[in-house]
């Protein structure tokens, strides 16, 4: 494999970083600097695979590592640019787009809030007090009927189930608000995982978000919950320029910054 | 920045997680060998979420009693017709429901 660059993200500041920091195979880093910001890479000149767990770590290493001098909009897993040139480029092209999420997420981590629920009872719950009250809106005398009471059963029943998990979703959300600047629900992305949720949180309110966790945990009830970070705000860089292949390139950005599913 | 993961369930998050990863295709696997089936994926997707769509407003309007007993039954036996098509188009190409859905990255799932 020829000489690649391999990026680890965007920081606001242009001036040379601790050459004492190793990213991918020990390769030293350095910050490439654009105009008053810059972005730290290392040469790669070796294949890196997807799986590769110790590379994965090693960049999420690097990335946290910077965050505690710097605010930085942490670039995905394996983005390469095949030479300095590129990278300049892609800086030029999105420098409006990274002052704007410097500014707006200096300061800022992220936590992931996950919670499950007992999906399959809960629903199975809905299920059985439909059939016993059998309120069906048609009079079945044909199959299009028979059809049409059958799917609006059905729909009533997943109704009635989303709602139940908005309910509950507002209060585990309830116990964060005061201490988020932004946040991403997600709601059942399967039955049981009611909530899977990024949220944006000032560093000096971390505690106060943990905390927040602890008090959650002990309210009881048969909810179970995850709570992750603190982690690079991965979740929240906001990208106005939609199409990187516009300025050419590349095997690099093949999406530069991407969401991210953390347990 | 001292990352943690608390929990109280590790095991029931794992799962769910997996469970998670197993249901979402991350792509049309197309190839030379499977290309037939690949591209029946696709367009069996975007044919289950257009009639998912038509059967949601359909229910929408029952709902609202916006339609009269004629249209009902009308409506009932197209997306009925619809259905057991569909279910014809799986058996022949080999595809489970839980097959018909794509990742759409940040977007999420399209079904």
């Amino acid at each position: 494999m020829t000489m690649k660059v391999y990026a680890y993200g965007v920081i606001d500041s242009n001036e040379k970083i601790d050459e004492a920091m190793k990213g991918l195979n020990d390769a030293p880093l350095f910050n490439i600097p654009y105009r008053d910001i810059g972005i730290v890479v290392s040469d790669l000149n070796t294949q890196i695979q997807k799986e590769d767990k110790k590379s994965v770590l090693k960049h999420e290493e690097v990335v946290e590592k910077l965050m505690d001098t710097f605010t930085v909009l942490p670039m995905r897993f394996l983005t390469l640019f095949s030479g300095k040139e590129q990278v300049l480029l892609m800086m030029k092209n999105y420098y409006d787009d990274f002052i704007e999420n410097l500014d707006r997420l200096r300061e800022k981590i992220e936590f992931g809030v996950k919670t499950i629920w007992p999906g399959d009872l809960i629903r199975e719950r809905i299920t059985t007090a439909h059939r016993k009250s059998d309120n069906l809106p048609l009079v079945a005398s044909s199959s299009g009927k028979s059809f049409m009471n059958e799917k609006f059963e059905n729909y009533k029943i997943d109704k009635e189930f989303e709602e139940e998990a908005d309910r509950c979703i507002a209060i585990v959300d309830g116990f964060f608000n005061r201490f988020v600047a932004e946040k991403r629900l997600e709601k059942l992305k399967t039955d049981n995982l009611l909530l899977s949720a990024s949220y944006l949180v000032d560093k000096e309110k971390r505690d106060d978000f943990k905390k927040a966790f602890e008090e959650l945990r002990g309210s009881g009830g048969d909810l179970k919950y995850l709570l992750s970070g603190p982690w690079p705000p991965y979740n929240f860089i906001v990208l106005t320029k939609p199409n990187a292949k516009k300025f050419g390139s590349l095997d690099m950005v093949d999406s530069v910054f991407q969401r991210k599913d953390r347990t | 920045m001292n990352t943690m993961i608390e929990t109280d369930s590790p095991e029931v998050f794992a799962d769910e997680m997996e469970k998670l990863q197993d249901a979402l295709p991350k792509k049309i696997e197309a190839n030379p060998e499977n290309a037939e089936k690949g591209l029946a994926k696709l367009v069996l997707t975007l044919i289950e979420l257009i009639r998912k769509l038509m059967e949601k407003q359909a229910m929408r309007r029952v709902e609202a009693g916006s339609l009269t007993d004629e249209e009902i039954e009308r409506v009932g036996e197209t997306l009925m017709k619809l259905e057991n098509k569909m279910k014809e188009l799986k058996e022949i190409f080999g595809l489970k429901d839980e097959e018909l859905n794509l990742n759409l990255g940040p977007l999420g799932d399209l079904l």
